[in-house]
């Protein structure tokens, strides 16, 4: 599914921030990223994001180089990759249901086609009940769940989470981590980026350790 | 409302937000541009219905001149020169504008009690023509010459033609402060458009990480600006409307009416008409679609610009 080919990559003229990095992620699997703050986490979840290309090296997903690929292509490509993000990112102006519902609107499907859908996966998250809140009305913990739920209503191949656990209590940040392994039995890919040890020890998946630019992995 | 109609059909969830500060701003500017614009076009339309009239029924109007001569002379030479003029081909009638009528236009500058009768002046002969283009000036000027040497023709030539002049600079005034008008709408909507996009950037960023296109933003973006841009319009062109029916009443109703004629002179009937109603709608079409055009390129530059 993605494949790493002595990727290298650095911002302008500046030193390179992730260097030599060489590994294959399985469909199905589910990694940790792990690294201290600085190691470069972010910047490898932005390559796999599309957000940023490398600047040395071959990226591979989805069977395709992603250095040849125009804007256009790019975005069908990230219809196949969800996102959840440290700090929600939630629209604030739209209901719990619009913000999950959104990654389907944007692909101009019918309302009628997806509100069941919608309405199922906020019951499994638990926000059956926040349908209709906007965002400025749930807690930390239900934002993250909205957040999750909008990152898979697409049934995306791979799942990235930066920090998904940054933001919630450690009872909560538990809860979240079954809920992406859940997600993970289900088919979805998931990588998964945090420095919190302590949930990882809780699970056996492999890390992908970011330690100066270079990844090693601990299976 | 409007943005509501024009999103029944494109997706449900409207992901750019129907009232912020950035879309009253431009909704007002578009309002204050639209109304300018209107009364602009508006006085335009008018000063060009009113100098057409007036050309036109100082086309149709010739004048004799008699130079006085003392006693019943001056009547029989008054005569002859109405009988040549009502002789000559395009004339509809001709009649003698007699010291009363002299006294009555003069008036306003000389007082009622000014009494013409102990003045030498010369007499005049009003030919109002059926059909200018069949009157043969040069074959009055002829006959008149043979039968009343010292008699002249006045055609109001040179007035007309300085009267043309004003109207036409007027217009072309006009034309090019509506230009201006709608080259600084478009420039305002740019600042606009970019202040709003900016101030949006957190939707544009989550809608480029769910996959969303850039047609898809732009799209969306773009028929709000239309919304915007509509709902300006609108209002400004309503407030345009009402400014001119309350001038109307000001100047039919509750001006002096030696003043309320001296604006009628310049303006006409101080009324748009059905004409100058739907010129003021297309108007307001132009400012929207000009708001819509002009947004939606500020948007690609914009959605160009920000990496995904």
């Amino acid at each position: 599914m993605i494949e790493f080919d002595n990727v290298g990559l650095h911002y302008g003229t500046g030193p390179e921030i992730l260097r030599n990095l060489n590994f294959k992620i399985d469909p199905g699997s589910f990694h940790f990223l792990t690294g201290p703050s600085g190691a470069g986490k972010t910047s490898l979840l932005r390559l796999l994001l599309l957000s940023l290309r490398p600047t040395s090296g071959k990226l591979t997903m989805f069977d395709k180089d992603v250095a040849g690929l125009d804007k256009e292509a790019m975005m069908a490509m990230r219809q196949h990759i969800g996102i959840v993000f440290q700090e929600f990112r939630l629209l604030e102006h739209l209901t719990t249901f619009e913000n999950v519902a959104l990654p389907l609107a944007v692909r101009g499907e019918p309302e009628a086609s997806y509100r069941s859908n919608v309405q199922e996966l906020l019951d499994w998250v638990g926000l059956g009940h926040q349908i209709n809140a906007r965002p400025e009305l749930l807690s930390g913990g239900e934002k993250q769940r909205a957040a999750i739920a909008r990152a898979v209503i697409a049934k995306p191949e791979l799942l990235l989470a930066d920090e998904p656990t940054g933001n919630v209590d450690p009872e909560l940040a538990e809860r979240l981590l079954h809920l992406f392994v859940e997600l993970n039995r289900m088919g979805t890919t998931i990588i998964l980026a945090t420095h919190e040890l302590h949930l990882l020890d809780q699970f056996r998946f492999p890390r992908l350790q970011l330690q100066d630019g270079e990844v090693s992995i601990h299976d | 409302m409007i943005d509501q109609f024009l999103n029944r059909n494109r997706s449900e969830i409207s992901v750019v937000p129907r009232s912020s500060i950035a879309g009253r701003t431009l909704a007002l500017l578009v309002a204050i541009m639209t109304f300018l614009s209107c009364v602009t076009f508006g006085a335009v339309y008018m000063v060009q219905n009113s100098a057409v009239a007036w050309s036109s029924e100082v086309g149709r109007e010739i004048t004799i001149q008699l130079q006085p001569v003392q006693g019943d002379e001056m009547t029989s030479n008054v005569r002859t020169a109405i009988s040549l003029a009502l002789d000559s081909p395009g004339v509809g009638s001709a009649k003698e504008l007699t010291i009363e009528d002299s006294e009555r236009l003069l008036a306003p500058w000389l007082g009622d009690e000014f009494d013409l009768e102990g003045f030498d002046l010369p007499r005049l002969v009003v030919v109002h023509l059926s059909d200018p283009r069949a009157f043969d000036r040069a074959s009055l000027e002829e006959k008149l010459n043979q039968s009343l040497p010292d008699a002249t023709i006045d055609s109001h030539k040179p007035w007309q033609q300085k009267l043309n002049a004003m109207s036409g600079t007027i217009v072309f005034s006009g034309l090019l402060a509506l230009m201006l008008i709608m080259a600084a709408t478009i420039l305002a909507v740019i600042f606009a458009t970019n202040g709003a996009m900016a101030s949006n950037r957190e939707i544009v960023d989550v809608l480029h990480f769910i996959g969303a296109s850039d047609r898809y933003i732009a799209g969306a973006f773009q028929s709000r600006f239309f919304a915007i841009g509509l709902q300006g319009g609108i209002v400004g062109g309503a407030a345009a409307l009402v400014f001119f029916i309350l001038a109307g009443i000001i100047t039919n109703y509750l001006l002096p009416s030696q003043n309320a004629e001296q604006v009628e002179l310049l303006f006409g009937q101080f009324s748009l008409g059905w004409l100058g109603i739907i010129g003021l709608i297309i108007v307001v079409a132009i400012i929207a679609g000009l708001t819509s055009i002009t947004s939606r390129i500020t948007v690609h530059r914009f959605l160009a610009q920000v990496a995904p």
